[in-house]
């Protein structure tokens, strides 16, 4: 007994320093283990796919008892939202025409249509540290490594890991999260940073802004992660000079998400004869037609 | 498998996989924390089954529950949680540690007192949790969700210690 007692401990001991030499590992060289990431949420994608629709189930039901018994009161604010939404719907197809005739004058060039990939929430990271989602679309869905994730609401955090049916999430609440950011009506650049609270920092910003309360942040598209103009959610500033974003994404009641695909124009192509024309002339990138002819 | 020896009598095929039931029940346990249950990632965190499962465990079957067996427990929560590698393997083996050093305070002791060492146990794997994470991210990380976490496993015990307790019943005493 005294023999085991004593073999356990120094196996204790040897597996404490493994794993803390594996932090030390992780630390210096995160994408090691990557694909034993992967292969470990592929590997248990089907557990996780089968245990959580009964809570899906439940979750839906559980809402669906709470809806009914506001019923009226939900039908009198989509009502009202409607009514609102409808005078929206004239202004923007009358925007819509303008920008649209605008753009042809200019010879705007269009960016790409967004396709998308929906899956359903399968688990998160279940820690107090790490804010991830593994999602049941992967690889043969067509979903790729930094693809954006949103949901109804808007951004949710973008793919770090694919699986052949399986992919993970990492939430712009998550440490390692970073979305470049516009702030509109001033238009300030800006990254969000995540920071382990429901509502990421925003940093970077210039020194002289003028930011409110509910100011609207969306994806800038800068560094050719994500696309231009998503909604990301509107600001929070607790006190003078440090601004925060509070994530229009409920992720209180996760379900589904759309994974976008959405192919950024890399490349400039220039047109041959401008360049044998003259070298002082501004060179003008050639127009790029949305895929799908729109 | 050093840790699986029966006193005297050598093991039956039975045996084993009695044996093998308490480190799969720790896996099914992460799993469990996994699941989308809606109560969303940075406002609240779902509790965390498998550090129940591994203190129900080194208190009732030591003999089990081999250090390897929780390191697995912990690298494996640490892969699927995309967390760094080697967080909550360090901290289950701590705080493993520590109820292998207390168990003899723990023999013959009332329900409500174990509950309570489990509460100290709880405060120690947030404590522990934390440290590790902020020295990774070198930054102060915000406790506050593997606080809410640490409340929902406390009262979390009772409930998933008696599903525990239907398991530890069917594993013959001998183990």
């Amino acid at each position: 007994m005294p023999i085991r007692a004593r073999s356990q401990r120094v196996s204790l001991l040897i597996m404490i320093a493994v794993s803390c030499a594996l932090l030390l590992l992780g630390r210096a060289e995160a994408y090691v283990f990557d694909q034993a990431r992967d292969k470990v949420s592929e590997a248990t994608a089907p557990v996780l796919e089968i245990l959580s629709t009964p809570i899906a189930i439940v979750r839906d039901w559980i809402e669906g008892v709470q809806g009914f018994f506001d019923v009226y009161a939900e039908n009198q604010r989509l009502k009202d939202e409607n009514a609102r939404l409808l005078e929206w719907k004239a202004t923007a197809l009358r925007m819509e025409q303008t920008a649209s005739r605008y753009q042809a004058l200019l010879d705007v060039q269009l960016e790409p249509t967004i396709g998308y990939v929906t899956g359903r929430v399968i688990a998160d990271s279940g820690g107090p540290f790490v804010h991830t989602y593994i999602v049941n679309a992967g690889r043969k869905h067509g979903v790729q490594v930094g693809q954006g994730v949103i949901d109804t609401e808007g951004l949710i955090g973008r793919i770090v890991g694919v699986g052949n049916s399986a992919s993970r999430v990492l939430i712009v609440n998550d440490l390692n999260s970073r979305v470049p950011v516009l702030i509109e009506p001033g238009h300030y650049r800006a990254i969000m940073v995540g920071d382990n609270s429901s509502t990421p920092r925003l940093e970077f910003l210039p020194d002289e802004v003028d930011i409110e309360q509910g100011d609207r942040v969306i994806t800038s598209g800068h560094g050719g992660l994500l696309p231009p103009g998503l909604p990301v959610g509107e600001v929070v500033i607790e006190k003078e000079g440090t601004y925060f974003v509070k994530p229009y994404g409920d992720q209180a009641r996760v379900d589904f998400v759309r994974i976008l695909s959405y192919e950024f124009p890399r490349e400039i192509e220039v047109e041959e004869d401008l360049l044998s024309e003259s070298r002082n002339t501004p060179v003008t990138p050639k127009r790029n037609v949305a895929q799908n002819g729109e | 498998m050093a840790s699986i020896r029966s006193s005297g009598s050598a093991v039956r095929v039975t045996g084993l996989g009695e044996a093998v039931v308490p480190f799969l029940v720790c896996i099914f346990s992460v799993i469990l924390t996994m699941l989308p249950y809606g109560l969303s990632s940075s406002l609240v965190v779902a509790p965390s089954f498998a550090f129940i499962a591994i203190f129900y465990w080194t208190l009732f079957r030591p003999n089990l529950m081999h250090p390897i067996l929780v390191f697995v427990v912990g690298l494996y929560q640490d892969l699927l949680s995309m967390g760094p590698l080697g967080l909550w393997a360090t901290t289950y083996l701590v705080l493993y540690g520590y109820f292998l050093f207390r168990r003899q305070y723990f023999a013959g002791r009332s329900f409500a007192s174990l509950w309570f060492s489990f509460g100290i146990g709880v405060l120690l794997l947030t404590f522990v949790s934390w440290a590790i994470s902020s020295i990774f991210f070198t930054q102060l990380v915000s406790p506050r969700p593997a606080i809410i976490q640490g409340l929902f496993t406390f009262f979390l015990y009772p409930f998933y210690a008696r599903f525990l307790a239907y398991f530890n019943r069917r594993i013959s005493r001998h183990m």
